[in-house]
């Protein structure tokens, strides 16, 4: 139990997709202008890391280690989460409108989103069980949510504030996210 | 040479299983004939100047509620008076073709005389912050065009002689951004039928000493209300100024000649003006 609980939280804060292992950094400033998207592409984000660490692990264990072709891992990865995105997507557009407006354009946006790929390839590297697996994805999938809604808090604020002309935009969202990473490195040690 | 086959097989298995997927799920989502209706008379450029993320989400809000256009009008369609008739048809309410058609127009003649010599920051915004402006009228166009840069279709110009900022109709989409970057609050989106323009953005000058209107400034003097002979102007009491109702207005000029301070001017006018201007810059 307590290492399921070393995992999480190493990937949710310490380990941070983000901010510490420099993943999934398109969305960090692409969509983390408004608090709202910023929610919708986390919680995108984590369902597809969940589900895609389900698959991978199963693909991992019954064919690529029984086969020893192991190092074939990041090209089937990247195929399996494709299609799997591809099957979600597909079912959601015609169950249910409502979440599909919510996730909106990042269900698709991340069939190839880096963080996903990333929390897979670790989980094989880590050569975690299927129950370590899921949560490590869960964790990874809330840190970065929870990076994703810091982040557009203080972008928030930021566009009233009264920036430099040339820092106006990205080039100050930069220096916040540097400063967003010194703060969670603090937390290294915990674990 | 068995990496290859496993990879072809997992690729094959999951084509087919996302053919499967594809054709046992249900194709038809109830109840979205309508909106899909509506996203196909809308522009579909996601501009999001409705203030919804996408056309399609502006369909959806539609469906709901049919009287949203008149508050939240899509203005790129209500620059075509044939999907707007398509829209009237889909969503079931008669639509005022003329009306939903909305310009921006800048109520200020600019001829405010300028009391301060002011050498900072060349936008209106940050001129408005200091002692109201540099200008006589602490509401008056300042003419230093944040206007003009923020307006994608090159709209606005400066007038030469006074500096004020004037929109031309023709280019204009009324998409509304000049509106809040005006400092002075001096923009409004009006119809395109509007027949009078008030040019002025007359507020009771209580406690700013040493400020009075400028010449060409409303007086609130009611000759205006008082010499339309078909009640097409309404005075109206909290901002005592006048309201010009476009039905009935019969462009006699009465109220023109009758402006003492030329506060009034023809809409034709103004447009033809600003075309002028916006050419020659052009050109």
């Amino acid at each position: 139990m307590s290492n399921l609980i070393a995992i999480f939280l190493s990937l949710a804060i310490i380990n941070n997709f983000i901010v510490s292992k420099f993943l999934g950094l398109c969305p960090f400033f692409g969509v983390s202008k408004k608090l709202g998207n910023a929610v919708s592409m986390g919680v995108a984000v984590t369902l597809v890391m969940l589900i895609a660490s389900l698959a991978t692990w199963i693909i991992n264990h019954y064919i690529l280690i029984p086969f020893g072709v192991e190092y074939m891992n990041i090209i089937m990865y990247i195929l399996v989460i494709a299609s799997l995105v591809q099957m979600i997507e597909l079912f959601i557009k015609r169950t249910n409108l409502t979440l599909y407006n919510a996730l909106g354009i990042y269900l698709p946006l991340i069939t190839t989103n880096c963080a996903v790929l990333g929390i897979t390839l670790i989980n094989a590297q880590e050569s975690y069980s299927l129950i370590e697996s899921m949560v490590a994805a869960l964790g990874g999938g809330i840190g970065f949510t929870l990076v994703l809604i810091i982040m557009s808090g203080i972008r928030e604020k930021l566009e009233i504030a009264d920036t430099p002309r040339s820092m106006k935009g990205l080039p100050v969202a930069m220096l916040v996210g540097m400063l967003l990473g010194l703060t969670f490195f603090g937390f290294g040690g915990i674990v | 040479m068995i990496t290859a086959l496993i990879l072809t097989a997992i690729a094959l298995f999951l084509g087919v299983l996302i053919y499967v997927v594809n054709r046992t799920v249900p194709t038809k989502v109830k109840g979205i004939e309508k909106t899909e209706e509506i996203a196909g008379i809308l522009p579909g450029m996601n501009c999001g100047a409705c203030g919804y993320p996408g056309c399609f989400a502006y369909a959806q809000a539609l469906t709901k509620d049919a009287e949203l256009i008149l508050k939240t009008p899509c203005t790129v369609a209500c620059q075509d008076p044939e999907s707007l008739k398509r829209l009237e048809k889909a969503l079931g309410i008669t639509l005022d073709a003329a009306a939903m058609n909305r310009k921006a127009l800048i109520h200020c003649n600019g001829n405010s005389e300028v009391i301060h010599n002011y050498s900072g920051v060349n936008t209106c915004k940050a001129a408005a912050q200091l002692l109201s402006g540099y200008k006589k009228c602490p509401y008056a166009c300042l003419g230093l065009g944040d206007c003009v840069v923020v307006c994608p279709q090159g709209a606005i110009s400066l007038k030469p002689e006074n500096g004020v900022a004037v929109v031309d109709p023709e280019k204009c989409t009324g998409c509304g951004l000049c509106l809040a970057e005006c400092p002075q609050n001096l923009i409004e989106l009006v119809p395109e039928a509007t027949k009078i323009a008030f040019l002025c953005n007359y507020k009771p000058l209580k406690d700013i000493p040493g400020r009075e209107k400028c010449d060409t400034g409303c007086i609130h003097c009611r000759k205006c209300f008082k010499s339309c002979e078909y009640d097409a102007i309404v005075w109206n009491k909290e901002r005592a100024i006048p309201e010009f109702d476009i039905e009935k207005c019969t462009l006699c000029r009465k109220c023109i000649e009758a402006c003492p301070n030329h506060t009034l001017a023809e809409f034709t006018e103004v447009k033809a003006a600003a075309k002028t201007r916006t050419e020659a810059t052009v050109g």
